[in-house]
């Protein structure tokens, strides 16, 4: 199976996995449950050879009561219709029944082994891949795969009735058998030609339609201001405009898609008449008994709506099969940060050296050429310079969330990649640019790095920030729900729980990473006395964008394509008037007292 | 009769006292089309099931001795023109349920945009656009879906078991015995079916929505995931969704897989044979009679299956015209108050003890202050402090539920509506722009301003030196060609746009911050200079505004804790002084 793309967009993990090498990935997942798989393969049979007994019994029947119509002989027929109905139910029952079960265990193993391979990346993967198509590989992918499971579970039963239900009309007769045959080929091309035609409509229609939506998302949004400045019609005529287009884009759509079902049912009406003609004649010659020719005649249904399924189902089953291929792909994409020995970190003094450390994102993008720096236990470091300049690679080379190319990075004197991680990363306190919260209360999202924390310990972090007034301002106070991803509180208030998240685990290393969202004033002073609070009596590095933070750091690096230029404490750095005093003048000026008090002799 | 700002020459009028009175009267609209899909289902049903008795009379034929081809051939010609009735009707069918399904998404579209361009600015005011743009899209699609295929497929499948059963009584109405029985049967397990699956089906949802949104939280989260070392502790929770989702997945396979529907129809299916048979034996209906019945009876099982996936689709569709219909329906409470106040406004803001609350909750308590003509005032406080709601009830958006708010002296509720809100003017946080050039925006709603007029004030707004470097100057349409603007120039076009339109009272939500000193200048400003010369509320997190405002409002959960300038706060407000305190 070849990769099929399918209109969906490709990832640079992605790789083209043989057809033997995917179905053999596939069987693996299969083989615990060989059993169950069997049990559905014979009730696959079963039910097809009691389908296709069920009309064979009717046509034989017809032929059959002329010469006996005794009522022994009347029941005995429709008992052996209904026995092989009930059968072929009974049959589809349990097929259907081991297949959900198989299903349903093997997409839980395969989510659970693509989730964890998912997890194990480094995030320099994260950084590559949107979150999103990640996300639906792992939840969308692997049903679409499912989806295709149960289809061909299926399908297989109606083809396998079709393969049953020719061989025993070729006994019956050839030529008659083979012009019943030949529809099957005239139904497949009819539905992929006519698949062709509306798969081009309805992306036609799917692009017409996201501008479309675009425009009446900007109609209705300048409602708003339409009326501030009394502009209605102007307004309406351009939404009038847009509507129709919709509305002519959508028809045309519809009205393709709609015409297939009725051009089927007249092909298939075609067949049946040439087929009532052929086998009619076909009985003068005493071959073919007039119930015979009526097992024809229902044949016509039986071929003509499986092969239209499979044309129909084609696609989905492409889809199926590079969902698979998706999510192996997934699983196989290799993680760049690799240990080389997990030696246990019980506690840090917060020592961090770079030696000579080279790092790139990609060949192209060297961000470290040769990068050497040592910061000592209890100190805090403020990085500035332009975007790019590499210092959130530097912030992120410490918490070992991305793998450097040369030189070596030592905490406390050892080696960083010979770090016990899980360990390692328990004593590092990062406070990421957009705080992240999860779903639950604020006391959840505080203890999310130390689930064993007590109540007190919580609430003791909580009151480490400003003496906890900010908990005032929730409405019920630790066990206020923040919403999805905090959503219920605002910009500031989730920073506010970030920090004391960090507080709580009372790391030896802190990386903080300035937001540069604006916050209210109050707030905003809150975050600050949290954040002096927090860096006391441990190593900081700070990347920093408010000026207050500059100020008050041991240390301030300026960094410009990966290299420290200068260095010292604000006060110096800013006399010195080198690229320091260029960033003060670009990012900074705007937050001291000395703009503030400007205004007023404007 | 309601009020609307805003009406149509030549408006149809819908019914619109219920959701289905309000979808019946859309479609009789155009009741041709209905009209036609009805009798072409009839037709289309017609020629498909009428085959099986055609098959009947052929058998027939070539059962009898020395029968002509001449005769077969016959029936296979007429065959083929009920296939070709068939094929046609079917066509006629789809595309008038088409037509009907797509006139009924753009009419309600624009009934529904009508509609809202009537609206108050007090509706707007309150409404979120998110909602209404869900209601004007998926809402509206769902009313499609309804139509095509949700209520065409329930029109077939109810056609294609009444025309088999019209059909079979025609040949013998003894053998409608077995048929009749069976549509009871099938409505009895159908019912059962729904009514089991329906739960495990939500169930099977809402689960995959769970772990989808488990899975998309913790992947968005990764970064703090990684910091904390917490991965098994996610690995555990999808793990434990995942399984709870294969349950639920068993479990509906274990329903679908006892389709009783099914089961039914065998039965039906063996015993109407069973009654065919004795009638033939007692002569009362020919052999060929017994396949056509038989045949009759095969075509039943097509609206066994289908059903169940439309009537879903009808609920959802009725369920989305109810919504649209509240909206509609929305009437706005605030009056014109046509007789009230009109005069020009020199810009006096008084409140007077005022509270408010919205459903229930109290959001502004006891607020009083006054605000000269001409002053800059800056209101400060948290995130739901109360800070947006209070200047809303300037412009009405919001009538206060105890106090007064004063304009001029005279209550607000005593001003003509329109004469006050024409002089007031609001620039929100997130500015919008419509997909026209720059010149076009600043002058939306000045369209007798010039050229050199919009020039002028795109000066005064410190928006003219970005607005030239663009290749197309003023002519740069919005949006075209990647370009975009920044909340600040956005904010920039807004504040252009007051100079033109002049307000005596402006309402500014400032509360985004500029990465870059130069861009903050420039902000800065453009505000002061539209801040002269009328009364100006400023909503901000600016210290430098916050700093030299005429006065400071400083909310705190709805309470206005403190106000006055700079120099009074900071001898007084401990909460103020810490803000500046950090600065020395």
């Amino acid at each position: 199976m070849g990769f099929v793309l399918d209109g969906l967009e490709t990832e640079s993990y992605d790789r083209n996995y043989s057809d033997r090498e995917l179905v053999r990935r596939i069987v693996r997942y299969f083989r615990p449950y060989g059993r169950q798989m069997l049990v559905v393969a014979v009730m696959v049979t079963l039910n097809s050879a009691a389908g296709t007994g069920g009309p064979i019994l009717i046509a034989r029947a017809i032929d059959l009561v002329k010469t006996d119509s005794s009522t022994p002989m009347l029941l005995l027929l429709a008992a052996g219709v209904l026995l092989m109905g009930a059968a072929a139910w009974g049959f589809n029952y349990v097929q259907q029944l081991f297949t959900a079960r198989v299903v349903g265990n093997v997409v839980l193993q395969l989510r659970q082994d693509v989730f964890q391979a998912t997890m194990g990346h480094d995030l320099s993967f994260y950084d590559e891949h949107p979150s999103g198509k990640i996300v639906s590989r792992v939840t969308s992918d692997t049903q679409d795969f499912s989806n295709v499971v149960t289809l061909v579970m299926d399908l297989l039963s109606q083809v396998l009735l079709v393969v049953i239900l020719s061989i025993w009309l070729l006994t019956i007769h050839l030529w008659l058998t083979l012009l019943l045959v030949g529809m099957a080929p005239l139904a497949a091309v009819i539905a992929l030609r006519f698949r062709r035609v509306a798969r081009q409509v309805t992306q036609q229609a799917r692009r017409a339609r996201a501008t479309i939506n675009a425009q009446i998302q900007e109609s209705i949004s300048g409602i708003v201001v339409a009326k501030s400045f009394r502009q209605e019609g102007a307004i309406y005529a351009t939404f009038d405009a847009n509507n129709r287009q919709a509305y002519r884009v959508g028809l045309r759509r519809g009205l393709t898609l709609n015409t297939i079902f009725p051009i089927m049912g007249l092909a298939s009406g075609l067949g049946v008449a040439t087929l009532v003609y052929a086998g009619g004649l076909a009985t003068r010659g005493g071959m073919v008994t007039p119930g015979d020719w009526y097992l024809f005649m229902q044949a016509v249904g039986f071929f003509w709506w499986p092969m239209m399924s499979i044309a129909s189902f084609w696609s989905q089953f492409q889809d199926g099969l590079s969902a698979s291929e998706r999510v192996f792909a997934l699983m196989d994409a290799e993680p760049r940060v690799v240990q080389t020995a997990s030696e246990p970190v019980e506690r840090l003094e917060g020592h961090i050296e770079f030696r000579h450390v080279h790092f790139a994102y990609n060949r192209q993008e060297v961000v470290l050429p040769d990068f050497s720096l040592e910061i000592h236990p209890g100190e805090t470091v403020a990085l500035v310079g332009h975007t790019g300049a590499g210092k959130s690679s530097i912030a992120r080379l410490i918490t070992r969330f991305y793998e450097f190319q040369g030189g070596e990075i030592l905490i406390d004197g050892r080696d960083i990649r010979r770090l016990d991680l899980a360990q390692y990363r328990r004593h590092i306190g990062l406070v990421p640019q957009e705080p992240f919260l999860f779903t639950g209360t604020v006391r959840d999202n505080i203890r999310y790095g130390r689930p064993e924390a007590s109540d007190e310990e919580v609430y003791a972090a909580a009151m480490q920030i400003s003496h906890g007034e900010w908990l005032a301002d929730l409405p019920n106070g630790l066990d206020t729900d923040v919403g999805e991803r905090g959503a219920s509180l605002s910009m500031g208030q989730r920073q506010l729980v970030a920090l004391a998240r960090v507080i709580l685990k009372d790391p030896a290393i802190l990386i903080l990473d300035e937001a540069t969202s604006s916050v209210d004033p109050f707030t905003e002073t809150q975050i600050q006395e949290g954040l002096e609070a927090l860096m006391r009596g441990r190593t900081a590095i700070v990347i920093a964008h408010r000026l207050s933070t500059v100020k008050h750091a041991d240390r301030t690096l300026v960094l410009d394509h990966g290299q420290i230029i200068e260095e010292g404490t604000h006060d110096e750095l800013l006399a010195r008037g080198g690229l320091y005093a260029g960033l003060y003048n670009t990012y900074f000026r705007h937050q001291s007292l000395e703009y503030i008090e400007s205004f007023g002799r404007q | 009769m309601t009020k609307k700002e805003f009406r149509l020459a030549n408006e149809y009028r819908y019914n619109r006292s219920g959701p289905v009175r309000w979808i019946v009267s859309h479609v009789l609209r155009y009741p041709l089309f209905p009209l036609g899909a009805i009798l072409a289902a009839i037709l289309n049903n017609w020629a498909y099931s009428y085959r099986q008795v055609l098959i009947g009379q052929a058998f027939d034929l070539i059962s009898s001795a020395g029968w002509q081809t001449r005769a077969l051939l016959m029936v296979a010609l007429t065959l083929v023109g009920w296939a070709v009735v068939q094929g046609v009707t079917g066509l006629a069918r789809n595309f008038a349920v088409e037509f009907i399904a797509q006139r009924i998404e753009r009419d309600a579209r624009d009934e529904l945009y009508a509609s809202l361009l009537g609206k108050s600015q007090t509706f707007h005011g309150r409404q979120r656009i998110g909602d209404i743009m869900a209601r004007a899209t998926e809402d509206v699609r769902m009313l499609n879906f309804m139509f095509s295929p949700g209520l065409m497929l329930i029109t077939d499948s109810a056609m294609a078991l009444l025309v088999p059963l019209v059909l079979i009584a025609r040949l013998d109405w003894r053998l409608l015995l077995v048929p009749l029985i069976f549509s009871g049967l099938l409505a009895l397990t159908v019912a059962d079916y729904n009514r089991r699956l329906k739960p495990v089906s939500i169930a099977l949802r809402d689960q995959f929505g769970t772990m989808n949104a488990g899975l998309a939280e913790a992947i968005a989260g990764i970064e703090v995931v990684k910091a904390n070392a917490q991965e098994p502790r996610e690995w555990a929770s999808f793990a434990r969704n995942a399984r709870l989702y294969r349950d639920h997945f068993v479990a509906q396979g274990a329903i679908q897989a006892r389709y009783l529907p099914m089961l039914a129809f065998t039965l039906a299916w063996a015993g109407g044979f069973l009654h065919a048979l004795l009638l033939w034996r007692a002569g009362a209906i020919s052999l060929g009679h017994v396949v056509a019945f038989v045949g009759l009876m095969g075509s039943l099982r097509f609206p066994t299956q289908i059903s169940i996936f439309s009537f879903n689709l009808v609920q959802l569709g009725i369920a989305g015209a109810g919504r649209i219909l509240e909206l509609i329906n929305t009437e706005t409470e605030l009056d014109e108050n046509e007789a009230g106040v009109a005069r020009p406004i020199r810009g006096e803001v008084v409140f007077e003890q005022v509270s408010f609350r919205y459903n229930g909750n109290p959001v502004l308590q006891e607020i009083s202050f006054v605000a000269h003509p001409g002053e800059t005032v800056a209101i400060v406080g948290q995130t739901g402090s109360g800070k947006t709601t209070l200047t809303r009830l300037i412009n009405r958006i919001f009538d206060a539920d105890e106090g007064r708010v004063l304009v001029d002296g005279v209550d607000v509720r005593d001003w003509n509506l329109e004469s006050l809100r024409q002089q007031i003017s609001t620039i929100e946080q997130d500015v919008f722009l419509f997909s026209r050039t720059l010149a076009e925006n600043i002058a939306f709603g000045c369209a007798d301003a010039d050229q050199a007029a919009i020039e002028q004030a795109a000066r005064q707004a410190q928006a003219h030196e970005f607005i030239e470097s663009f290749a197309e100057g003023y002519n740069t349409v919005v949006g075209e060609r990647g370009v975009t603007l920044s909340g600040g120039q956005r904010q920039r076009i807004a504040i252009a746009r007051a100079f033109l339109t002049n307000p005596r009272i402006l309402i500014l939500d400032d509360s985004t911050s500029a990465i870059d000193s130069a861009t903050e200048d420039q902000i800065q400003r453009a505000m002061r200079r539209i801040s002269r010369e009328r009364t100006t509320f400023i909503i901000t997190h600016r210290l430098s505004q916050i700093r030299w405002a005429d006065r400071i409002l400083v909310l705190r959960r709805g309470r206005l804790v403190d106000q006055g300038r700079h120099e009074e706060l900071m001898a007084r407000c401990e909460d103020y002084r810490r803000i500046f305190a950090r600065y020395e």
